[in-house]
């Protein structure tokens, strides 16, 4: 069977990564292909660069056998190929039908037909098994039934590759049955589609090949039916661990942060931490490793309370913090690294000095509290700096203009200053070079030492094997395990970053 | 109050004042509507009004023709909105500071080329104005008709204007294009409409009907150029956009209303009644403020990349 | 200045003689100067209040307002304070400091009001704040034509006693005290911004919203403070402006200086050090632009144009050189939200 699309030798580099090496990549008309791999694997790169949001250095995309250069998603489009991110691009407040004829040359000059659209919205609807309502607004219908709309004006533009991001991120496990059914329907109609996934779960019922990247390579490619969860499971996430830090073997201390049965919900309202409980004693690291996604953020947000909680408990050495302001916790010894550190971790505007004064302000100072005490302020600047090895050439510097290496050990500095019980950090090490890397691990190790108890959330499997006591892994909103370190491999992490439990392969846990 | 002055005789007074009065706002505001839906805030409507303004006196003053008045308003609507659509749009500046910074500009700028042009020390000269029309059946109705139906042609035609914008933004392609680039432009942009040249057109609008209302203030109200002549009237509109819920038919009712207080205001000073009239004159800000403050919940209204410049990443 | 000279040409003037008229006017002489230093006074006063409330991330508008609320509260304090003195006969040095901390007072709670509406209810306080301008002005307007009129028919009160006035300050000249009120608000207001913990947290919350929330900042608090600091320093320049220079309260007192006090703020880079000096060099414009008028024939408005292109091309420029830090604090609704 002639191949619908062909991707050769695709080459993409961004600074400092190459997100994209040398991948081969087909797709049949009529099959579901799922790409799959974990973050930073290069998947998304791939399709955006199918989709025209990328241009490839190097190699050639064909489609029907002949090579085309895809300039744009406008350009895409008129190849036949479509995308739906994870971010839906629907205008809210309009309804289906007005957003499905977005950007659509009409049929009545400059007129909008809304009633021709709307019985051609309901053909295919009917067609397709997705049950959409033309006059409904996007503001009111459920995230499901949203994501149909995204189908359907792809199919209204007459696409015949459909690329689907992530699409059960924010889906029911009802809503999932119901895509999965949609899409064998079209399937079936001689559609191809792509599914980009971490999720074990979507590649075993619903794909008829399935593709593993990792690292910006395709690690292999074959028919669903010819292989198992554990296989891909470790194709995902690899064997080898580059780098290795030293860390003695500790008798952990009593418990310092608890974490019980925490529910909570993003920015958009979905429901991100579905019931997570989580114990951490002094002295220990607890990686808590998963794909980006999954609930981690909202995690560590609403560990220091800058997310709600809904229902749950957060305990800081027996107190209750659930509802504590982030100086209070700061206060009582809970830190926090962000891992948007140039965003939220600090200011970038400001210099070394006042950035290392974030969350100290006013400690140092004189007259009851109110003015600032320049020299204690440098004192303690010049301190984190030195302790902690921040390159630069001043107190004076504009902290936006160090390096992403030294802003991170400014921040990670500051909040150690304060001598924190215990260290929520995230993401420490997104980002920087090997050198900084190694510093970062060698502080943490040395805090751990130190009797800190440190929660260390990380997409990079390296970090968490590296530096994690014990492992503990998130999906879909839920701690599916916690494991100690001896006794995680690759495979069983890889698993349950995926979605299935180690060695449950036939009753599938459904986890919903 | 004495009874027997409310009648309709008041009514009737109070009424045509507040049509007469809520022309050149509303004028203003259906071109800021095109502009705010789109996504940008154009506080500078209130220069664009006082440079129409001068531009129409200037230019009827020359020719003794009333609508060279109004074209040479539009050409100057034109090439203030290319200008602050610039600034807006392609440079991202912030849209409050460029707005208030060519606000302060244009009131010297209209000073100089008035005194330039005229000579500071001249008396100003009255040109010729647009009478009102009387519309032959509809005039003669017998309250309708004096309120409604009497008045200059350009009154007229704002309102015919208002139902065209109202057609045009919700029937056409341009109108759905142009409200998308207001409330997502990330989803506008992904659906091919060009989200940087709705924005210029918005932009371009509002200035353009800003300074016809000027014009129409110039050459169907007063009939001269004063450096008072606008006093924020441009920031009435922005209000009217704001309290009509970016509809053009609910900004003419809006636009009506703050009319009707201005008039009543005027009237009951007439009839020496015991309610301060600044009282009356503040409501209608007052009822905008509440309305889009957010106490009620309202906020969800207002196009939601407005005042975001928009970036492609 | 080079851009405007065509204009000066093209009315049959020499730009050159022009500005060299001005120059001298508004600098050279005694007497011109102390008329620019009278005009930056006030002028000075917004600025500073737009810098406290811009670089928290309160962009407030609402100074037109702030300004004759605070000399309408001066003017009442005035009228009736040697009224209610028992024990002799008023004096400045007693009547200025109520009269400031009235204003002072009057003026913040009133963009207090906009700073609670944004930070407890996320309302948009550009637009607010500039409509808020209007029931101030009609608020005044209706005392000024009502209860605090003067006898005789005009819309303004009665004069205020002599005892209230602002002395000179450079003899021969009309500079008054008021110039020294700014002063004192520089140093203060630069004092805060740099030397206090509160200053900090406020820049801070202007900044990075999210940043700021994560420090440990409150920063729905910090924003109503900036919006009482602000307004009350807006209060403050109508004050000046009332006691130094009118001595009544009159309608249409501001003359739009509650906009280009902003201006004035803006060229200054939103740095209290800067905005005296600014605001002389602004209001010293104003004042030769008479002489200018007188020497060269140019109507006395070009100066409002040089101004206005002076602004216009300082921020051209700003905008052309992306990668510089401008305190522009307009948030998207994102960050809004994180401010609650």
């Amino acid at each position: 069977m002639a191949k619908l699309v062909e991707m050769r030798g695709i080459v993409k580099r961004f600074p400092g990564v190459r997100a994209n090496d040398g991948v081969d990549f087909d797709l049949a008309a009529g099959e579901i292909h799922a790409l799959l791999g974990e973050n930073g694997a290069g998947k998304s790169t791939l399709m955006q660069i199918l989709y025209g949001f990328h241009q490839p250095e190097e190699g050639e995309i064909l489609i029907d056998g002949a090579p085309v250069v895809i300039v744009s998603p406008r350009a895409a489009i008129a190849h036949g190929v479509g995308m739906i991110h994870q971010e839906f691009m629907l205008v809210r407040p309009f309804t289906v039908a007005e957003n499905v004829i977005l950007g659509l040359p009409g049929e009545r000059g400059g007129w909008l037909d809304l009633v021709r659209a709307a019985k051609a919205i309901r053909a295919l609807s009917a067609r397709h098994g997705l049950a959409v309502d033309p006059a409904a607004r996007i503001e009111h219908l459920p995230i499901g039934v949203q994501q149909r709309v995204e189908i359907l004006k792809l199919l209204y533009r007459r696409a015949r590759v459909l690329i689907l991001d992530e699409p059960t991120a924010v889906l029911t496990p009802q809503e999932t049955v119901g895509l999965f059914a949609v899409l064998r329907s079209l399937a079936a109609e001689g559609k191809a589609i792509v599914i980009v996934t971490h999720k074990l779960r979507e590649v075993m019922d619903v794909s008829d090949r399935v593709t593993v990247m990792r690292a910006g390579r395709v690690e292999a490619s074959m028919a669903t039916t010819a292989t198992q969860e554990t296989e891909l499971a470790r194709l995902m996430v690899g064997r080898d661990v580059a780098l290795r830090a030293k860390k003695a073997v500790r008798e952990p201390g009593p418990v310092v942060l608890r974490i019980i049965d925490v529910r909570a919900r993003d920015d958009a309202g979905y429901e991100k931490l579905r019931g997570v409980s989580l114990d951490l004693r002094a002295g220990e690291i607890v990686g808590v490793a998963g794909v980006d996604g999954n609930g981690q953020s909202q995690l560590a947000e609403a560990t220091m309370n800058l997310r709600p909680v809904e229902s749950g408990r957060i305990e800081l050495r027996g107190v209750d913090v659930t509802r504590a302001t982030p100086a209070e916790h700061r206060a009582m010894g809970l830190a926090y690294l962000p891992a948007d550190r140039r965003g939220v971790g600090s200011i970038v505007e400001m210099t070394v000095a006042d950035n290392a004064l974030l969350g100290s302000q006013r400690r140092f100072t004189w007259g009851r509290r109110i003015f600032r005490d320049e020299s204690a302020i440098c004192a303690h600047a010049a301190r984190v700096v030195s302790r902690f090895s921040v390159r630069t050439p001043s107190l004076d510097f504009a902290a936006g203009k160090l390096s992403g290496g030294n802003l991170q050990k400014l921040t990670l500095g500051r909040e150690l200053a304060r001598d924190p019980a215990a260290l929520v950090v995230e993401q420490p090490t997104r980002g920087l070079d090997v050198g900084a890397i190694e510093t970062v691990w060698a502080e943490l190790l040395a805090e751990r030492a130190a009797g800190k108890a440190i929660l260390l959330i990380s997409a990079e499997l390296d970090e968490i094997f590296n530096l994690a006591d014990r492992i503990a892994v998130m999906f879909e909103g839920r701690i599916l395990s916690v494991l100690p370190a001896g006794k995680a491999t690759a495979e069983t992490i890889g698993m349950l970053m995926a979605g299935r439990a180690a060695r449950r392969t036939e009753e599938c846990e459904t986890l919903g | 109050m004495n009874g027997g002055m409310i009648d309709s005789a008041f009514f009737v007074t109070w009424l045509t004042g507040a049509v007469r009065l809520s022309g050149p706002v509303l004028l203003a505001s259906v071109g800021e509507i095109f502009g705010e839906r789109s996504g940008v805030l154009n506080v500078g409507i209130e220069g664009s009004i006082l440079l129409g303004a001068l531009a129409s006196y200037l230019a009827c003053y020359e020719t003794r023709l009333v609508w060279a008045g109004f074209a040479a308003a539009i050409l100057v609507g034109l090439f203030i909105g290319l200008f602050l659509a610039l600034l807006y749009v392609t440079a991202r500046a912030s849209q409050v500071v460029v707005g208030i910074v060519f606000n302060v500009f244009a009131v010297g700028l209209a000073s100089f080329l008035y005194q330039a042009s005229l000579g500071a020390a001249a008396s100003p000269e009255i040109v010729p104005m647009l009478e009102p029309l009387r519309l032959p059946w509809l005039s003669s109705l017998p309250l309708v008709g004096r309120i409604f139906f009497n008045h200059p042609p350009v009154l007229y035609l704002t309102f015919a204007l208002v139902a065209v914008a109202h057609v045009v933004l919700f029937r056409s392609r341009f109108g759905l294009s142009i409200r998308a680039v207001g409330e997502n432009p990330k989803a506008a942009d992904a659906a091919g409409v060009p989200v940087e040249r709705m924005r210029y057109v918005g932009v371009m609008l509002s200035c353009m009907t800003g300074a016809l209302a000027g014009a129409y203030i110039v050459l169907a109200q007063v009939g001269m150029f004063r450096d008072t002549i606008v006093s924020g009237q441009g920031f009435i509109a922005l209000s009217i956009v704001i309290f009509g819920r970016w509809s053009p038919w609910k900004a003419a009712a809006a636009a009506l209303a703050f009319g009707a207080a201005d008039a009543l205001q005027l009237s009951l000073q007439l009839f020496n009644s015991g309610i301060p009239p600044q009282l009356l004159l503040s409501l209608p800000y007052v009822v905008t403020i509440l309305a889009i403050s957010g106490l009620f919940g309202s906020k969800a209204r207002q196009p939601a990349a407005l005042m975001i410049p928009y970036v492609r990443n | 200045m080079a851009l405007a000279s065509p204009l000066f040409i093209a009315v049959g003037a020499d730009p050159l003689a022009g500005y060299w008229a001005l120059l001298r006017e508004a600098f050279a002489t005694t007497r011109g100067f102390g008329f620019s230093l009278v005009r930056a006074a006030p002028l000075t006063l917004i600025a500073l209040g737009t810098i406290v409330s811009w670089r928290a991330g309160f962009g407030y508008l609402g100074f037109e307002g702030c300004f004759v609320l605070g000399a309408t509260a001066a003017a009442w304090l005035g009228l009736h304070a040697s009224a209610g003195l028992a024990t002799g006969p008023l004096s400045l040095v007693v009547f200025l400091p109520f009269a400031l901390l009235l204003s002072f007072a009057v003026g913040g709670a009133w963009a207090s009001l906009v700073g609670v509406v944004r930070a407890r209810f996320g309302g948009n306080e550009v637009l607010i704040s500039l409509m808020t301008n209007y029931v101030a002005i009609f608020l005044v307007q209706y005392l000024v034509s009502g209860p605090m009129r003067a006898p005789g028919g005009l819309p303004e009160s009665a004069r205020l006693p002599r005892e209230t006035w602002l002395p000179f300050i450079i003899p021969g000249t009309r500079a008054h005290a008021g110039v020294l009120i700014a002063l004192v608000a520089c140093g203060l207001v630069w004092t805060l911004l740099r030397k206090t913990a509160v200053g900090y947290e406020m820049i801070v919350a202007g900044l990075n919203p999210a940043a700021a929330r994560y420090g440990g900042i409150e920063v729905g608090r910090r924003l109503i403070l900036a919006a009482f600091l602000g307004g009350g320093l807006g209060a403050i320049a109508g004050l000046v402006e009332l006691l130094g220079v009118q001595h009544r309260l009159v309608e249409g007192m501001s003359g739009g200086v509650g906009f280009t006090g902003v201006v004035v703020a803006l060229l200054a880079r939103l740095n209290p050090v800067a905005v005296l000096p600014t605001a002389i060099v602004f209001g010293g414009m104003t004042v030769g632009a008479d002489a200018m008028q007188r020497s060269v024939g140019v109507p006395s408005s070009i100066a409002f144009v040089l101004q206005g292109l002076i602004v216009l091309f300082v921020l051209a420029g700003e905008l052309l050189r992306r990668y510089q830090i401008v305190f522009f604090p307009l948030r998207s609704r994102a960050r809004r939200k994180a401010i609650v």
